[in-house]
């Protein structure tokens, strides 16, 4: 090799070579450093787009909703207390939530004692017919959120989102964005 | 098809680069050869890429990820600019700019011909890499499962025309950057003689300028589109992009007072191994989404895995040789107090440090939710803190740079600058004085005019002013220096002497900014082909006959059922007046007015920025 001709090159006698050598290293230390963390954040799964839920495990927030298809039908909070409930908050202008929405057909039928509740977010309610009349409706009752207030209770981000309720009436699991199949897999079903 | 065509080029340019990066070991071959392959591969490439774009074009949702990011109703410009719109597809622009850059390079003449072929040859280990990324990570050339005749649209904040071509322009300076890593580490490999410190300087040049430009006009939109009335926000994604752009500066500052001194070869040799390693660390964070910003992705952590890797790769290669193997014994460094080395060294270390600050403030968030699982963020504060600050005496020292001396510490017509320091001082501090005095505006102040007063003197005083294109060149760091100081003034005033006013309004009212009455006149609702457009309608200085007209308002677009902010912006040469249409409430619609002064002496300053690095590459 080019490099073995020159001794000098591998290790060092004086000091000021080894201070030379160690400032040379550094920025291979902070390259280890910053891979080191970013491996360790990638794998932990966490992401940006899931902040850590401030209503983890709390008591799930009132809510009081009249149903997409008729208007005089109503669900409260007290109407899911003693069964485990999913909570989905979609809307038929979110192009993410027709990606999730064959898996919640996928958990109905594995899973029939399960509540699934979707909220119908800041929508139009002939959209929203027509959506769920395309893609087919999974859910056991759709609330509408025309203003967006139960979201805002719930401390939606963005569309889609997802909560898990458990009998007791506490949130349990929430998930940011569209679930796939390794969340329903590796985080729901553990739960269900 | 065209799917079916662009996969096989990009597949087919990927072995072609394998096979030439194996010429190095296994088999030889002669330059022309190697030239030809490494021509035909970018020519695959750009075929690769252009027939994502002919998929945008024809709306061809057969491929996935045209259905997913595109629409048939959206203008033409948008269906183009949507090829990279989307990660696959800019990740695809990225890999066809890298294979813009080797071809070019190929041509270079008059160059050590091992050196060349060296640099191409890693050159094509990038290609690898990278296209191997695309292939296993982010086809765009995936098949659509469902067979569907609409597709999903676009993010509407993408359409438009500034954004359109921003992407491509930021891209080439970044990736600009992996051919001057490439030079230099061949230029350590082969360590014959200094002719690689003047190949990297002009490619360098170009990167910087490319990159200048495109973050100009990133900010430039965030002006205008995002419709906070500010146009930088030290937002991640806006930080990953002048990390490079700083260190860029110090090494091309580097690059071009170099005279064979052993330490500024070392330092341009890390510069050089740095810009590249900040760019692909940049993708890296953007595409990994791993930060949130307005430049949400989204995130997959396999991808995150794979471009760290490369990262990793790229930068430990990089410093692993440069620690291994240094440039030949040559000249010492002609340190003294106050001379050219010394204020370059002294710039160096502040740009470094300066760097160093932001990639904490940007990572910082990262390591503090892995160690403490907690969410924090780092934003304006911190940086305007500690970045400014750092940023400062190297402004300083940039006004009198071009003119320090080589050899002695003496500086010509010292007195003049002395006197022309002073007497500004004064006349900025009555300025404030007579303007609410504000310690920051002061010094931005100061430090901008006395920039271009310093540039223009030393213009007068060392050169014979002629017009022609020989002087121009010759001037050229002055001038650049100048687009500095201007831009400098610009930030300060926009940012310290900013004004606000908020307002109730209906239809009809009038209303009053700095002594102008400005007329509400209506409210226009108008459906475009692929939005409706709403906007309120105003009159600036209707005691005047020609009133200029103003509109501000929001977009609705229906595909994706998004609201994006359309701000009405007044330009004049010393102020911007900008106008933010709210929300209506009882007949009433809030309205709030920017003022901005001198806005525009940003843009300028820029543009000076990018004349000067273009004439600086046609130099020598």
């Amino acid at each position: 090799m080019a490099w073995s001709d020159n001794n000098d090159l591998f290790w060092f006698n004086s000091s000021y070579k080894k201070m030379n050598r160690i400032i040379i290293l550094t920025p291979l230390i902070i390259l280890l450093i910053i891979c080191f963390f970013s491996v360790t954040y990638l794998l932990s799964g966490k992401d940006p787009n899931k902040p850590p839920s401030a209503l983890l495990n709390k008591n799930v927030p009132s809510f009081e909703s009249n149903s997409l298809y008729d208007t005089k039908e109503i669900i409260r909070t007290t109407d899911i207390k003693n069964r485990k409930t999913l909570i989905n908050f979609f809307a038929s202008w979110c192009s993410p939530c027709k990606i999730e929405h064959p898996l919640f057909f996928e958990i109905g039928k594995k899973y029939p004692e399960l509540y699934l509740l979707g909220f119908n977010h800041k929508d139009q309610t002939s959209d929203a017919k027509k959506y769920l009349k395309d893609d087919g409706n999974p859910y056991d009752f759709v609330g509408v959120d025309a203003d967006g207030l139960i979201a805002l209770e719930f401390g939606v981000f963005g569309l889609p989102e997802t909560y898990l309720i458990n009998e007791e009436g506490k949130i349990i699991f929430k998930f940011m964005g569209p679930i796939t199949k390794d969340v329903l897999k590796n985080e729901i079903e553990p739960l269900l | 098809m065209s799917s079916l065509v662009g996969f096989l080029s990009l597949v087919f340019a990927i072995g072609i680069n394998f096979y030439l990066f194996l010429s190095r070991y296994i088999f030889k071959f002669q330059k022309q050869k190697f030239n030809f392959l490494i021509r035909f591969s970018s020519l695959l490439t750009l075929i690769s890429f252009f027939s994502l774009m002919y998929a945008y074009v024809v709306s061809d949702f057969s491929n996935y990820n045209v259905f997913q990011n595109s629409h048939s109703n959206k203008p033409l410009i948008y269906k183009i600019s949507g090829t990279w719109g989307n990660h696959e597809g800019s990740m695809l622009l990225w890999l066809s700019i890298l294979s813009i850059f080797s071809f070019f390079f190929s041509f270079t003449k008059n160059i050590n011909q091992n050196f060349q072929k060296l640099t191409l040859i890693i050159q094509a280990f990038l290609h690898i890499l990278f296209g191997l990324f695309i292939v296993f990570t982010s086809n765009p050339f995936l098949v659509n499962s469902i067979l569907v005749n609409e597709g999903l649209g676009l993010n509407p904040i993408l359409q438009d025309p500034g954004l359109a071509v921003h992407p491509p322009i930021l891209y080439a300076g970044y990736v600009g950057y992996s051919i001057v890593f490439s030079i230099a580490i061949a230029g350590l490999f082969q360590n014959t003689d200094d002719e690689w410190l003047y190949v990297a300087k002009k490619w360098s040049l170009i990167s910087w300028t490319f990159l200048t430009g495109g973050i100009a006009l990133g900010s430039y939109w965030a002006y205008y589109e995002l419709g906070w009335g500010g146009w930088w926000f030290w937002d991640p994604v806006e930080n990953i992009s002048l990390m490079p752009w700083i260190a860029g500066l110090a090494l091309v500052h580097s690059l071009m007072l170099v005279r064979g001194e052993q330490a500024i070869k070392k330092w341009i040799v890390f510069l050089s191994i740095l810009c590249f390693s900040l760019s692909v660390f940049g993708t890296f964070l953007v595409r990994s989404g791993i930060l949130t910003s307005v430049h949400s992705f989204a995130a997959d952590a396999s991808r995150g895995i794979f471009i760290l890797l490369i990262f990793f790769i790229v930068t430990g290669f990089g410093f692993l040789v440069f620690l291994l193997k240094e440039p030949k014994k040559s000249n010492t460094l002609n340190l003294l107090f106050i001379n050219k080395v010394s204020a370059l060294v002294i710039n160096n270390i502040l740009m470094i440090i300066a760097t160093l600050t932001i990639l904490l403030g940007t990572i910082y968030p990262i390591i503090i939710e892995v160690l403490y699982n907690k969410r924090i963020s780092v934003g304006g504060p911190y940086f305007n803190a500690t970045v400014i600050p750092i940023m400062i005496p190297g402004f300083l020292l940039m006004s009198i740079a071009p003119i320090l001396s080589w050899q002695t510490n003496k500086i010509n017509n010292s007195k003049k600058y002395v006197l022309a320091f002073i007497i500004l001082s004064v006349l900025v501090l009555i300025q404030s004085y007579f303007l609410d005095f504000n310690t920051w505006g002061f010094v931005g102040l100061l430090l901008g005019f006395w920039i271009i007063l310093a540039s223009i003197i030393a213009i007068f005083s060392s050169y014979k002013i002629k017009i022609n294109i020989k002087f121009f060149k010759i001037i050229n760091p002055h001038v650049a220096h100048i687009g500095v100081g201007i831009a400098i003034v610009g930030i300060t005033c926009s940012s310290v002497f900013q004004n606000e006013l908020d307002f109730n309004l209906s239809e009809g009212d009038k209303f009053n900014i700095n002594g102008k009455t400005v007329l509400f006149e209506k409210i226009e609702t108008t459906n475009q082909i692929n939005f409706q457009s709403l906007r309120g309608k105003f009159l600036f200085d209707i005691e005047k006959n020609q009133s200029k007209e103003i509109e501000a308002g929001k977009n609705y677009y229906p595909v994706s059922k998004m609201i994006t902010s359309e701000a009405g912006i007044l330009h004049m040469w010393n102020k911007d007046i900008y106008f933010i249409l709210g929300d209506q409430k009882n007949n009433e619609w809030f309205v709030k007015v920017l003022i901005n002064p001198f806005v525009s002496f940003i843009w300028l300053g820029v543009i000076i920025m990018i004349y000067s690095g273009l004439i600086a590459v046609t130099r020598r």
